[in-house]
C-alpha cells in the first residue's frame, strides 16, 4: 500500500530576480515500512522536499498525496490537524520542547491528539525504553546530550504512529557513535512499528543503513535504488 | 486547558530574572500607585469631610447674592415646612439652618475678624455637632507641672507632651493621635496624662445669649470661659450691631484656618444682634452619598422646592471653588504621575514580551509544525501574559492591604515643617488612607489594559507566521 506519492512536484524560488528550481519534477511513491535516504549534495532541495512532504510548504506545480489526500486542498488549519495525525517530525537540531521533560515531550502529541492518559503513559514508556532512555523520563532537554535529545525526538516523531516519519539531516550535530546508535533505533522501530521513515543525509555510514537511497541533484531525482 | 497552563507557567520561569524584573516592575507600580492614590483620596476626603461636612454641607440653599456678597441683607426668612420638604429627599441626612456673618470680635486689647455661625443647639447635632469639638483636653504649662509631679511618667513621654504645649484636643483619640505614644506607653502613661489635661467646657442652650469661641481664636483674644468678647458688625439693612457675649465653651476646629476665626452661637441670639428677625442665610443640607450624581439631582431637586427666584441651591463645590480647584489640581497632577510611571512599565513589559517572541521564534514553528494549532499556541502565549501581569499584580494590591488598612486607622500626623505648610494652606496635618474603592480596582484595569496591548505583538506575529520560516530560526 502507498503511504505517500508525489507527481510531478516542482518548487520554485523567485527571489531577486534570480529562479531555483529547487525541486524538479519529482515523481516518487513511498510504500508502508519503507526506510529511505534523501542523498545529494548541499543545495540539491533535499531541504526543500522534505517540507514539501510534510505539508510545511507548498509546491509550485504537482500533487502530493498522502493515504489518498492530495496536500494541496487542505486549509491552513487542516493542514496542521493534517500533520499532528500523520506524519511524525524529527529535526536537525532536536526541537524539543524546552520546559517539558523527556516524557511529557513524548506525550505531547498524543495530548494534543487528546488519548486518555493511560494509554499515553503506556506509549510513551514503550518508546522510551525503546530508544534506551527508560531511566531519563523526568529529564528536562537541557539535561540530555544531544544524541539523546535526537532519541526522544524520535520517539515524540512515533508517538501517534503517523503514516510516516520526516527527519531532515537528524544526525547532522551528533558525534559518530551518537549518530549510528540513532540510526539502529530508527531502524529497529521502523521494523517494529512498520512506519515508514523518510530522512535526508549525507554522512555515508548513514546511507550505509538505509533500506532505499534517493539522490538528487539540481532538484531532480537522478537514482533510486532499493537496498535488501 | 490544563496542559496550556502547565506549558504557559513552565515557559514563564524559563527566563526567571526576566520574569522576576518584568512581575517585579509591575508590582512597585502597582503597589505605588495604589499607595499614592490612597493618600491622596484620602486626604481629599478629610478635608471634605471638615470643611464641608462641618461647615458649608454638601449642598446650601442661600440667597442667589449671598456668595458674592455675604451681607446679612442677603438673607431670607427660615420657612419650616421648606427644611421639612427638602430633608424629605431621598439622600438628605439633614437640613440645618444657618445664620453666618462676619463681625469684628474683641476682648480686652486683642481684636480679630471672626466668622460667626448661629446655629439652633439642637438641629446642629445632626449635622456638625459642635458638641463633639468641644475641648476637653489641654496641654498648658499647669498640665505639664501637674503631670511631673504625678510621677511615674517617663521622660520621654514628658517631652513628647512638652512638644504639644499650647495645643487643645477635642477627644482623647485625636490626643493619643497627635502624641503617637509607643504602645507601651500610651497604656501606662494615657490615664493621668488625661487626668492632667482634662479641661471642663460648656455648651448652648436653646436660646442661649452666649457664644462658642474656636481655640485658636480664643487664645488670640486670650478669653477663657466665662469671659466676654465684644463683637461688632453689619446688621440688617445697614444697621451696625454690637454685643457683649459671655463665653460658654471653646471648639476645637480640625482646620486651622476655621479654628483661626470661629464663633457660634444660637440663631435667636444672632437675629436679635443683626436685627434680622425671623431670617438665616443658609439652609445646610447634609447628604448620604458625595458622587456627583447624586448632588446633583438632590440639588435639581431642591431648587424645585424653592418658593422663589430669590434663593437657590449650590453643591458644596460651587461653594468652595478654590478648595475644589485644588483637590481637583492635586489629583490630576497625582494622576498624570501615575500615568507616566504605568507608560513607562508598559515598555517594561513589552520589551519582554518582543524578547520571548524573537527567542521563541523557532519553537513556535516547531510547535505549529509538529501539529499544534496556532489557536492554542496563542492560547499559551496569552495565558503567560495574564500570569506576567497578573503577579505583579495580585502582589501588589496585596501588599498595599495592610498599609492602607493600617493609615485608615492610624493616619499619619504630619510635624514639624510640614505640618506648619500644611496648616499655612488652612488643612488639617492629618494623612489618612482611602477606604478601598474605586481607586483600589482600577489598578487591576490598567494592568489588564496593559497586558492586552503586550500581547497583541505576539498573537499578530503567530497569526502570521509561516513554519518553514520560523523553522530556521
Ligand atoms: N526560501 C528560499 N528562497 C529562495 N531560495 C531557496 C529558499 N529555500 C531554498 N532555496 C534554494 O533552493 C535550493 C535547494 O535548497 P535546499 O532544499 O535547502 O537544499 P539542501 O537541503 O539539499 O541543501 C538551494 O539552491 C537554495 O538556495
Amino acid at each position: 500500500m502507498k503511504v505517500l506519492e508525489l507527481k510531478n512536484v516542482n518548487k520554485i524560488y523567485n527571489s531577486d530576480e534570480v529562479k531555483v528550481h529547487a525541486v524538479n519534477d519529482v515523481t516518487l511513491d513511498f510504500a508502508e515500512a519503507e526506510f529511505a535516504a534523501i542523498v545529494g549534495p548541499s543545495g540539491s532541495g533535499k531541504t526543500t522536499l522534505l517540507n514539501l512532504i510534510g505539508g510545511l510548504d507548498m509546491p509550485t506545480s504537482g500533487e502530493i498525496i498522502i493515504t489518498g489526500t492530495n496536500l494541496s486542498k487542505l486549509k491552513s488549519s487542516q493542514l496542521i490537524d493534517f500533520r499532528l495525525n500523520n506524519i511524525g517530525f524529527v529535526f536537525q537540531s532536536y526541537n524539543l520542547i524546552p520546559v517539558l521533560t523527556a516524557k511529557e515531550n513524548v506525550e505531547f502529541i498524543m495530548t494534543l491528539q487528546k488519548w486518555p492518559q493511560k494509554e499515553r503513559d503506556e506509549r510513551t514508556f514503550e518508546l522510551l525504553n525503546a530508544v534506551g532512555l527508560g531511566d531519563r523520563i523526568d529529564s528536562r532537554p537541557s539535561k540530555l546530550s544531544g544524541g539523546q535529545q535526537q532519541r526522544v525526538a524520535v520517539a515524540r516523531a512515533l508517538a501517534s504512529r503517523p503514516k510516516f516519519v520526516l527527519a531532515d539531516e537528524p544526525t547532522a550535530n551528533l558525534d559518530s557513535k551518537a549518530a549510528t546508535t540513532l540510526l539502529e533505533i530508527m531502524e529497529k522501530l521502523n521494523h517494529e512499528e512498520k512506519i515508514t521513515f523518510i530522512f535526508s543525509t549525507h554522512d555515508p555510514r548513514v546511507v550505509k543503513m538505509a533500506h532505499r537511497v534517493i539522490t538528487l541533484e539540481d532538484g531532480k531525482v537522478v537514482s533510486d535504488v532499493k537496498l535488501e | 486547558m490544563k496542559e496550556e497552563f502547565k506549558i504557559a507557567w513552565r515557559n514563564l520561569w524559563r527566563n526567571r530574572r526576566r520574569t522576576i524584573i518584568t512581575s517585579a516592575s509591575v508590582f512597585f507600580a502597582v503597589f505605588f500607585a495604589v499607595i499614592m492614590r490612597s493618600y491622596q483620596l484620602g486626604t481629599y476626603d478629610h478635608m471634605i469631610n471638615n470643611l464641608i461636612e462641618s461647615f458649608t454641607g454638601y449642598i446650601q440653599v442661600q440667597h442667589v447674592k449671598y456668595q458674592d456678597n455675604p451681607l446679612i441683607d442677603n438673607s431670607f426668612d427660615y420657612n419650616d415646612s421648606l427644611a421639612s420638604a427638602i430633608s424629605e429627599i431621598d439622600k438628605v441626612v439633614s437640613v440645618t439652618p444657618h445664620l453666618e456673618s462676619f463681625t469684628l470680635a474683641s476682648s480686652g486689647t486683642q481684636t480679630k475678624g471672626a466668622a460667626v455661625i448661629a446655629i439652633d443647639p439642637v438641629m446642629e447635632r445632626n449635622f456638625s455637632d459642635p458638641e463633639s469639638k468641644l475641648v476637653k483636653y489641654r496641654i498648658t504649662d499647669e498640665a505639664v507641672t501637674r503631670l511631673k509631679h504625678a510621677g511615674a511618667i517617663p521622660d520621654n513621654v514628658l517631652e513628647k507632651v512638652k512638644k504639644n504645649l499650647g495645643r487643645s484636643f477635642s477627644s482623647s483619640a485625636r490626643l493619643e493621635l497627635e502624641l503617637g505614644l509607643a504602645d507601651e506607653d500610651n497604656e501606662n502613661c494615657m490615664p493621668e496624662i488625661l487626668k492632667c489635661t482634662e479641661v471642663s467646657n460648656g455648651f448652648l442652650t436653646a436660646n442661649d445669649e452666649g457664644i462658642l469661641v474656636s481655640d485658636r481664636l480664643a487664645s488670640y483674644l486670650k478669653v477663657a470661659i466665662g469671659d466676654s468678647v465684644i463683637l461688632m458688625g453689619q446688621g440688617y439693612h445697614g444697621v451696625s450691631a454690637t454685643g457683649i457675649f459671655p463665653v460658654r465653651g471653646i471648639i476645637k476646629i480640625p482646620s486651622p484656618e476655621i479654628d483661626n476665626k470661629l464663633i457660634m452661637m444660637t440663631i435667636p441670639a444672632a437675629q436679635k444682634f443683626y436685627d434680622a428677625e425671623g431670617k438665616i442665610t443658609s439652609l445646610v443640607v447634609n447628604l448620604t452619598g458625595k458622587s456627583d450624581r447624586v448632588l446633583k439631582t438632590v440639588k435639581a431637586k431642591i431648587n424645585i422646592l424653592l418658593p422663589d427666584n430669590n434663593t437657590v441651591a449650590k453643591t458644596w463645590y460651587e461653594l468652595n471653588p478654590i478648595l475644589y480647584q485644588q483637590i481637583q489640581g492635586d489629583s490630576q497632577s497625582g494622576q498624570a504621575m501615575l500615568g507616566l510611571l504605568y507608560f513607562i512599565i508598559f515598555f517594561g513589559i513589552f520589551g519582554t514580551v518582543l524578547m520571548m517572541v524573537s527567542e521563541r521564534k523557532r519553537e513556535f514553528g516547531v510547535l505549529v509544525a509538529i501539529g499544534m494549532q496556532k489557536k492554542k499556541l496563542k492560547r499559551i502565549v496569552t495565558i503567560e501574559m495574564i500570569f506576567l501581569g497578573a503577579i505583579g499584580l495580585v502582589c501588589g494590591l496585596l501588599a498595599s492591604i495592610p498599609l492602607i488598612l493600617y493609615f485608615y486607622f492610624y493616619p499619619i500626623v504630619l510635624k514639624g515643617d510640614l505640618a506648619n505648610m500644611m496648616e499655612d494652606w488652612g488643612w488639617d496635618a492629618i494623612m489618612p488612607t482611602a477606604w478601598f474603592g474605586p481607586y483600589f480596582y482600577w489598578q487591576a484595569v490598567i494592568v489588564a489594559f496593559m497586558v492586552v496591548l503586550a500581547t497583541l505583538y505576539p498573537l499578530r506575529k503567530i497569526g502570521k507566521m509561516k513554519e518553514i520560516e520560523a523553522l530556521k530560526g
